[in-house]
């Protein structure tokens, strides 16, 4: 890696630009690197393994050799073990038999995990979205917090630095079956630089950054996603530049557990696995992150026990967690796995997303795991700038395989541009930074934090709690103003 | 007309208007009086007297006080106008005070009270008008007991930091209240009392706020007295 030493390429607002395709693929279209690999939900090889306590060495490897099993590794910031199984073996099946020894607490597979946002046309408009929950008047009360509060974004990583990076393009791809074959890139270095509005690189605002998905201290982004997510967050605001964000003094933990496109086509070493997330949560609570956004989950597969744990320990260690409902209401609406424990966990919230009528968003999953809404836009609704705006990486110039192929090259992640983005992942960092700010206000524990939040709640649809809003939509000056004696 | 006769003209007079008043406050002078001794109310003449009390006003919303500014009583300081009528021991009482208080905003979750460190004043003005009887003691004269019963009118305000309009509120609320407690006239226009008062007032509070959340509506609560009075 080298110093950059250029500053980030400001391309503004993209309010001109015609409608562009799916600016990421989803679960249901992720790519097939080298075109060979069967896309599976979860990763063959390997499950997810918990023991009980005071299990004997003689038990973990009779549960081994019970699912043909070689291997059992402890990473860092993880309580569960991944044990190695046979390619041909179905994890799922593996898990269920582990599942079934008395020296098992859980077994899974180690299902991917993908960023929640629906793709999305780049227009323009304004945040509607801070006015629609009484921002302004918010803020007037707490002011966008300070730094002694810190958010941990896990997600693609987070456009926090300058410099270059170089990777290996070593297989050709395919983004769909049957499409055109991209080239292997070899050895290209990638510019890289802190979005504007986040921050400069190497200031005070990025702390203990960690990107599980190289296994290294550099999360940068190379999806877009998560610096979207991180600028609602803690966009910085009241600077006369671009847009605003909700808690715009706090400190930002950049956490990169979601593989990108660029990742794969890099062929990272991880993906974004329940056992990636899960240790992700860990690491962001051991290192002194106060609230958690996850915009991410999967839709596909069982229960996420690896991932429930880490949050709870997460949520013991005094750390409020927001996680994305999903975006699957009109695909289906299967649950986001990540979210469904969130009503056993005082401390853990499953944001749906409204959309600028603060009507419910066509794709935020219902269910009784959904707590609190949030806008996330709903460009089916309300067109393209119906979405939430945010400054994030070009996408012009990142996400080169969305040209013709003869034009497909190494991407940029120094060029900056305003988008609008849809979907419960838009919706979950609003409930981050509103935490972020009742924190600061002093309602600490993440419990309290909860139960405020739900306690003044703005009640939409169905009188009381509802399987679209939850609770309701969140009202961040409300709570923050608290109870007077008789008003 | 001479100046000396201007100056006496001008001293009859002022001692005219001090016997008015002294008439009105005092008279008429039973002939009790002259013995010194101090009297039961009169019986047959109004008689208007004065009093300054201070005190201190238990809330019955305890739980929602101590939420908000950390208890529920505090000093009260007022006064007020009694008017003797002839008829027995019968009185009237118009009297005022005031209760403030001050604490944060608050979040309220289970058990727990998380303030939010955003100032909050509450101020309450009452009006009483009672009407009661004073009791006569012959063996103990200068002791005067009463009772005492009427309407309370309570100004009930609260005001805190980041209010919009409509927000604070400003409002007068009705309810009754007793009160009882003796008299010791020290002198004849002069006398110390204690009381104690019980107040209601009803669905004053409990619309909102941390009183709604602790299901206590009543503005209401008991006070101890101590009275200097001036007058009959």
């Amino acid at each position: 890696m080298q110093s950059a030493g250029l500053p980030p390429i400001d391309r503004g607002l993209r309010d001109q630009d015609p409608p562009r395709a799916a600016r990421s693929r989803l679960e249901a279209d992720r790519l097939a690197v080298d075109a060979t690999s069967q896309e599976l939900p979860y990763i063959p090889g390997s499950i997810i393994v918990k023991f009980k306590s005071g299990a004997t060495a003689g038990a973990l490897a009779a549960a081994t050799r019970q699912v043909a099993g070689d291997t059992v590794d402890r990473s860092r910031w993880a309580d569960f073990d991944i044990v190695a199984i046979p390619d041909a073996t179905d994890p799922e099946e593996a898990a269920a038999i582990l599942r079934a020894r008395p020296d098992v607490e859980y077994a899974q597979p180690r299902y991917r995990n993908y960023a929640m946002s629906r793709p999305n046309d780049p227009l323009y408009a304004n945040q509607w979205n801070f006015p629609a929950i009484d921002m302004e008047r918010a803020w007037d009360i707490q002011p966008g917090a300070t730094a002694a509060i810190i958010v941990a974004v896990l997600d693609s990583g987070v456009a926090y630095r300058s410099g270059t990076f170089r990777y290996n393009s070593r297989f050709p791809f395919r983004l769909v079956q049957g499409g055109p074959t991209y080239p292997a890139l070899g050895i290209v270095d990638v510019p890289f630089a802190a979005a504007p509005e986040l921050g400069t690189s190497g200031s005070t605002r990025f702390v203990a950054p960690y990107d599980f998905i190289w296994d290294d201290d550099a999360p940068v982004d190379l999806d877009s996603h998560g610096t979207h997510v991180t600028g609602t967050i803690g966009q910085l605001t009241n600077n006369g530049l671009g847009v605003a964000g909700m808690a715009y003094n706090v400190r930002i933990m950049p956490v990169k557990i979601i593989q990108s496109l660029w990742d794969e086509i890099f062929s990272s070493p991880n993906e974004g696995t329940d056992d990636i997330v899960a240790r992700g949560i860990r690491y962001a609570a051991d290192n002194g992150a106060k609230v958690i956004n996850l915009s991410i989950g999967r839709s596909e597969g069982g229960a996420a026990p690896a991932v429930a744990d880490a949050m709870r320990y997460a949520v013991g260690r005094g750390v409020f967690v927001a996680v994305a409902a999903g975006n699957t209401r009109s695909t289906g609406n299967q649950p986001n796995r990540l979210a469904q424990s969130a009503p056993d966990i005082n401390g853990m919230v499953a944001v749906g997303a409204v959309g600028r009528t603060l009507d419910a968003a066509y794709y935020s999953t219902s269910g009784p795991f959904v707590e609190l809404a949030a806008p996330g836009g709903d460009q089916r609704a309300g067109g393209t700038s119906a979405g939430i705006l945010q400054q994030t990486l070009d996408l012009d110039v990142l996400e080169t395989y969305e040209r013709a192929v003869s034009q497909f090259g190494p991407p940029r992640a120094d060029s900056f541009a305003y988008y609008y983005f849809q979907g419960t992942s838009m919706a979950t960092p609003h409930v981050a930074g509103f935490a972020a700010l009742l924190m600061q206000q002093g309602v600490t524990s993440p419990a309290a934090v909860e139960a405020a939040m739900k306690a003044f709640a703005t009640d939409k649809g169905t009188a009381g709690r509802d399987d679209l809003f939850g609770f309701g939509l969140i009202n961040p000056r409300a709570t923050l103003r608290g109870l007077g004696l008789a008003r | 007309m001479t100046q000396g006769a201007s100056i006496s003209v001008r001293r009859g007079l002022r001692r005219l208007a001090v016997l008015a008043v002294a008439s009105v406050i005092c008279a008429p002078a039973p002939a009790g009086a002259q013995t010194g001794a101090a009297q039961p109310a009169g019986r047959s003449a109004i008689q208007i007297g004065g009093y300054a009390m201070v005190g201190r006003f238990t809330l019955a919303a305890s739980e929602s006080f101590d939420a908000i500014t950390g208890d529920h009583a505090g000093p009260i300081v007022g006064g007020g106008v009694t008017v003797g009528l002839p008829l027995g021991g019968l009185f009237v009482d118009v009297g005022a005070w005031k209760w403030t208080g001050s604490g944060e905003r608050v979040v309220v979750l289970s058990n727990e009270i998380i303030r939010l460190g955003i100032p909050l004043e509450i101020r309450i003005a009452p009006i009483e008008i009672s009407a009661g009887w004073r009791f006569r003691i012959p063996r103990l004269p200068r002791l005067i007991p009463y009772l005492a019963g009427g309407y309370s009118s309570f100004a009930y305000q609260e005001t805190s930091t980041f209010a919009a309009a409509g927000e604070d509120l400003d409002q007068r609320y009705g309810g009754y209240h007793l009160r009882g407690g003796a008299e010791f006239k020290v002198r004849r226009w002069l006398g110390l009392a204690g009381e104690v008062a019980w107040t209601t007032v009803a669905d004053a509070i409990g619309g909102g706020g941390v009183s709604k959340t602790f299901n206590e509506d009543n503005l209401g609560g008991t006070s101890f007295r101590a009275r200097i009075t001036v007058g009959r």
